[in-house]
């Protein structure tokens, strides 16, 4: 199957992703594919493979990447960097490489739901404050080893917290990719690196995952 | 960025050279709610192992992890380190502790963006300055685990309830294990865990899978669905029961949530089954201190460690 029958292509595609200048040697990669060994994702999913994502990313793909389900797989565990001969942040390129997916309408479903606990914690200055339920077990559970029942943060610490997702723009940033999800304005993520390879039919098709 | 003169490994006397008195301990959100046994445990160490521990309610979260699965822009989680840091630097002149994985690559890798970008640097300044805080990053962020093995010596007297017979695996965790520069011990073939379950009296034990990631599963049902997590974990798993593993450690609480929570959900999918049960470091090494077992936080744990307390003859109704 031809790999290459994706279209769309963007010189500054490089640029684009790496707003934060945090991979400005990406264009040193040597394609050795360290990365892709290393990978315990690619290792299960041969169609997710970061050697070629940061090839697309350099080439200026843009259609295959940023309508990638495969970049959504990534765990962030940094084996890749581990490894990378010219040390390249990987990770950090694949969370640009998300901002720019979701900012055009990629992905969303992914973190839409993940931040309903970044808006907890900008009330609680804690990550992953559950409800009620959960917080009444975690009482429990603190007063059973003899601690308070519940972390000492600050009300100072909280008002800080809060007016840095505020003051940055992270806030109105999160709350724009919410609006785009009401308008139902999200656009469908597919596994755009399957071609030519050997796929695991229980997990690399579009029923599977 | 990276500077490729920068040693890999470290010897533990060179990444800490000076034992401290007293040390800044940042609080984690997950080790304080999800599993509080861990923050008493690892307090409880600290304290026996003769460090004082400062704590400051004005911590907030390191804000790490909604920022690895991309749910906000980068510029809080930069504005939030340099806060905490500059929190520590000013009012206590202390280096960071963390005892949370996700805290220690998050802290240090943003710090290191910091301090090698002077335009954020200035960005965050400007903007924490409203509460007159100023980072200057002369606070060093390090684990707590590289400061056990430090004292690995101070471990071995405080033993009072030796784990003998007890087979313990290490999980090390990503985001330690995979910072490229100024570690403790070889990213591929770490054993400063195994050194201190044998300080504890314990038996180490290798499994094929150990330094394979925790799978996210925190972030599984959401960035991570169940395809990608659970035969990853599975695989884990496999190869920890294959070498008869009785209980495994982290030093991370979010690892501690995906190892031990997705346990039973997969063997609701059909792996498995798999019984063993995680804990933190500290907790395993609390329990070889003597620590008062309801304070360990155990039963916080969805695998139970019931079963490892029995074969210790510590369970209930043995004494
Ligand atoms: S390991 Fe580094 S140099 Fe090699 S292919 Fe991957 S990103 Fe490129
Ligand atoms: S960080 Fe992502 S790409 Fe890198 S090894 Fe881990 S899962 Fe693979």
């Amino acid at each position: 199957m031809p790999r290459e029958n994706m279209t769309q292509w963007d010189d500054k595609l490089y640029q684009k992703v790496d707003r934060y200048n945090l991979v400005p040697n990406l264009d040193e990669c040597l394609q050795c594919g360290k990365c892709t060994g290393n990978c315990p994702v690619a290792a299960l999913h041969p169609s997710y493979n970061p050697r070629q994502i940061v090839h697309d990313i350099l080439l200026g793909e843009v259609d295959r990447v940023l309508q990638s389900e495969e970049i959504w797989r990534c765990l962030w565990c940094a084996n890749c960097y581990r490894v990378c001969p010219v040390d390249i942040h990987y990770p950090l390129l694949m969370m640009q490489l998300r901002y720019l997916a979701l900012e055009n309408g990629y992905g969303l479903k992914y973190v839409t739901p993940i931040n309903k606990y970044a808006y907890r914690s900008l009330e609680c200055g804690l990550t992953f404050v559950p409800g009620q339920k959960g917080i009444d077990k975690i009482k429990g559970l603190r007063e059973g080893i003899g601690v308070d029942p519940w972390p000492k943060v600050s009300k100072k610490a909280i008002h800080e917290y809060g007016e840095i997702f505020k003051q940055t723009g992270a806030y109105d940033w999160m709350k724009a990719l919410d609006e785009v999800q009401a308008k139902g304005e999200e656009k469908p993520v597919t596994l755009t690196f399957l071609g030519g390879r050997l796929v695991d039919e229980r997990y690399d098709t579009e029923e599977g995952s | 960025m990276s500077a490729m003169t920068q040693k890999r490994v470290v010897k533990p006397q060179e990444r800490i050279p000076e034992i401290p008195e007293k040390i800044f301990l940042f609080r984690s959100c997950t080790g304080s709610m999800e599993y509080p046994g861990t923050e008493n445990c690892v307090e409880y160490v600290l304290k026996k192992l003769g460090i004082e521990v400062i704590k400051d309610p004005d911590q907030s979260c390191c804000s790490g992890y909604i920022l690895t699965c991309s749910g906000h822009i980068a510029e809080p989680s930069l504005a939030v380190t340099a806060r905490n840091l500059a929190l520590v630097e000013q009012r206590y002149g202390l280096d960071t502790y963390v005892f949370c994985n996700g805290c220690f690559g998050y802290n240090k890798e943003l710090k290191h963006i910091i301090d090698h970008h002077p335009e954020y640097k200035k960005m965050c300044n400007d903007l924490i300055a409203q509460w007159g805080y100023h980072y200057e990053g002369k606070s060093t962020v390090y684990h707590v685990q590289e400061l056990y093995y430090l004292l690995l010596d101070r471990i071995k007297e405080n033993v009072v309830r030796p784990l003998t017979g007890l087979r313990v695996a290490a999980h090390y965790g990503c985001h330690y294990l995979a910072q490229q520069y100024g570690i403790l011990d070889e990213g591929d073939l770490p054993t400063f865990h195994e050194e201190i379950y044998t300080a504890l009296g314990a038996t180490p034990v290798f499994y094929k899978e150990r330094r394979m990631c925790c799978g996210y599963a925190v972030g599984r049902g959401f960035t991570h669905p169940e395809n990608v997590v659970q035969p990853h974990l599975a695989k884990k798993f496999d190869s920890a029961k294959e070498e008869g593993v009785d209980i495994m450690t982290t030093t991370c609480p979010g690892c501690n949530v995906a190892l031990d929570r997705e346990q039973p959900k997969l063997a609701k999918r059909g792996f498995g089954p798999y019984d063993i049960p995680v804990v933190d470091l500290g907790q395993l090494i609390a329990l070889a201190f003597g620590a008062p077992i309801e304070s360990i936080g155990f039963n916080a744990n969805s695998t139970s460690v019931d079963p490892i307390l029995k074969k210790l003859g510590l369970g209930k109704g043995d004494k």
